[in-house]
């Protein structure tokens, strides 16, 4: 049984529809990025477009660390949403006392492990609905 | 503000409830609801109804006004909350607000949703929507994906045992077993719990509620006029509504639902009691260690202390303080719209001596309602009236 979607289920990742888009762009170079406040200076995690603490909606792209440290993480066989399979491995990695939350690739399930080190390994999803290629954080053990 | 009550409670049964729409189990519970509550029709003067995905799932919008109109009651403002899987108790709490600060007499209050028309697949993803789409859903992570890290840490963090999260389970089957209004009526084995089907490691299959259709509602009065429409009315002791982080990314421990502890904290303080005098609890258990999760938020037990209080029976009917009576959403079902209204359902007619698993002698009942991870929720103080 298929649905016909006229939509793109994934807008807020697209150039079009988010000020945040060079996240995902930066991903695609193999760079974890996140938001500084131009007012304040205070660094988020996720990247936020507006400052809650300044109010301010200006920011610049601040690197991040291209390793972690696997904090928490599950196995997930069963239950994914239309378009996934399992087993996938979903984890909290800690980067640089950031908790980004990622799937782990290219690594046997069984092995994975509280305080593994990991780096960032991007991974592609479904293009945009313009063909634009399209990223999510991903880790691989190191 | 007025003291209010509950002077007449319905709800569907819970299952996949087959020729039956969105509308017309919404429409049913609330004809259950009125006539229980023997309140004409024209006398209602609004109506909230929680529904989180019924647009998705059932293709139907303007879901409140829809149903108003098929009771024959067009013509009032008619709501409809969402709150992920607290969108019930949101309703709900949003009626006793409008009878509290007398801006009506006489509130209608539902909750449904339309499940079982949907794919598994659509479902899922569906119901990920209630995390926060940019950050974690994109990667494919379901709620059991989520619980999983969430189960996990609370078992490195506290020493809680794959067996006592499974008595959870265990326990709320057999509950449901007896209730007649519940998805599953079978009870289930400690062995059946641990050895079934494995989601998102150690979550398994008979750790996780049921895809379920439903529908749930109240009637809601000021406390005064209560006993001209029923012998036995439930006073709202206490509510209380918080939100919370939307994603793991935001939470600096996952072990701990903030809006639940906050909610509570703010019902306990309008029902001026303390988390020891309450004597019966539906509460939100999406996942087994939800359970345990919530009964150590609420103040029920230390935290850490939750699976503990499993084993030893604490939350077991005529243990310390009975948890999810019904079965839960484990046993009972989750039609994730109308939870939040049912637990109602379910602790109005434990204070009306009229429940299957009946708590005897229960005077103090508290619902808890949780969406997503600990994005919302609304806990609810009941007693006799």
């Amino acid at each position: 049984m298929t649905y016909f979607r006229a939509v793109d289920p994934f807008p807020l990742e697209s150039e079009r529809y988010t000020k945040l888009h060079e996240f995902y762009t930066r991903l695609g170079q193999g760079r974890l990025v996140t938001t500084r406040c131009a007012g304040c200076g205070r660094v988020a995690w996720p990247p936020r477009g507006f400052c809650p603490e300044c109010r301010s909606d200006r920011f610049e792209w601040a690197d991040l660390p291209g390793e972690g440290t696997v904090a928490a993480f599950t196995v997930q066989e069963t239950g994914l949403p239309a378009g996934f399979d399992g087993p996938r491995v979903f984890a909290v990695v800690d980067v640089a006392g950031h908790r980004v939350f990622s799937v782990l690739r290219e690594v046997a399930p069984e092995k994975v492990a509280i305080g593994q080190r990991v780096r960032l390994t991007p991974m592609r999803v479904d293009d945009d609905p313009e063909g634009k290629p399209r990223w999510l954080p991903a880790f691989s053990p190191v | 503000m007025r003291d209010v009550a509950i002077i007449g409670v319905g709800s569907t049964p819970f299952g996949k409830l087959e020729r039956q729409g969105i509308v017309e189990m919404a429409v049913a519970a609330c004809r259950d609801a009125l006539a229980e509550s023997r309140v004409p029709r024209e006398k209602i003067q609004a109506l909230y109804l929680g529904n989180f995905a019924g647009e998705r799932l059932a293709s139907q919008g303007s879901l409140a006004a829809i149903v108003v109109n098929r009771l024959g009651m067009s013509g009032i403002p008619a709501t409809k909350t969402e709150g992920a899987c607290a969108s019930g108790g949101i309703a709900f709490r949003l009626g006793v607000l409008g009878i509290a600060l007398g801006l009506y007499d006489f509130v209608l209050v539902g909750g449904v949703e339309k499940m079982s028309s949907a794919p598994t697949a659509e479902v899922t993803a569906a119901l990920a929507t209630a995390g926060d789409e940019t950050a974690e859903m994109r990667t494919g992570l379901t709620f059991p994906g989520a619980f999983g890290i969430i189960m996990r840490e609370h078992m490195a963090r506290y020493g809680t045992t794959r067996a006592q999260i499974g008595l959870v389970s265990v326990k709320n089957h057999g509950l449901g077993a007896a209730n007649p209004k519940a998805q599953f009526r079978k009870p289930v084995t400690l062995d059946e719990v641990v050895s079934s089907r494995l989601v998102a490691d150690p979550i398994r299959l008979f750790d996780c509620p049921p895809i379920s259709d439903g529908a749930a509602a109240a009637v809601l009065c000021p406390l005064e006029m209560a006993r001209d429409f029923t012998a036995k009315p439930v006073r709202v002791l206490g509510t209380g509504h918080a939100t919370g982080p939307a994603t793991l990314w935001e939470s600096a421990d996952v072990t701990t639902m903030p809006a639940t502890v906050r909610a509570s904290r703010e019902a306990y303080a309008a029902a001026k009691i303390a988390p020891a005098d309450v004597d019966v609890v539906e509460l939100h258990d999406c996942f087994t260690i939800a359970e345990i999760i919530a009964t150590e938020d609420l103040g029920l037990f230390p935290k850490g202390k939750g699976g503990a209080a499993v084993e030893e029976g604490w939350t077991a009917l005529g243990g310390k303080v009975a948890v999810n009576p019904s079965g839960g959403l484990i046993s009972k079902g989750h039609p994730v719209g109308a939870t939040g209204v049912a637990q109602i359902y379910e602790l109005v007619r434990q204070l009306r001596d009229e429940a299957a698993n009946q708590v005897r002698g229960a005077e103090i009942a508290l619902a808890h309602n949780l969406g997503g991870t600990g994005v919302v929720s609304t806990v609810t103080v009941l007693g006799r009236a």
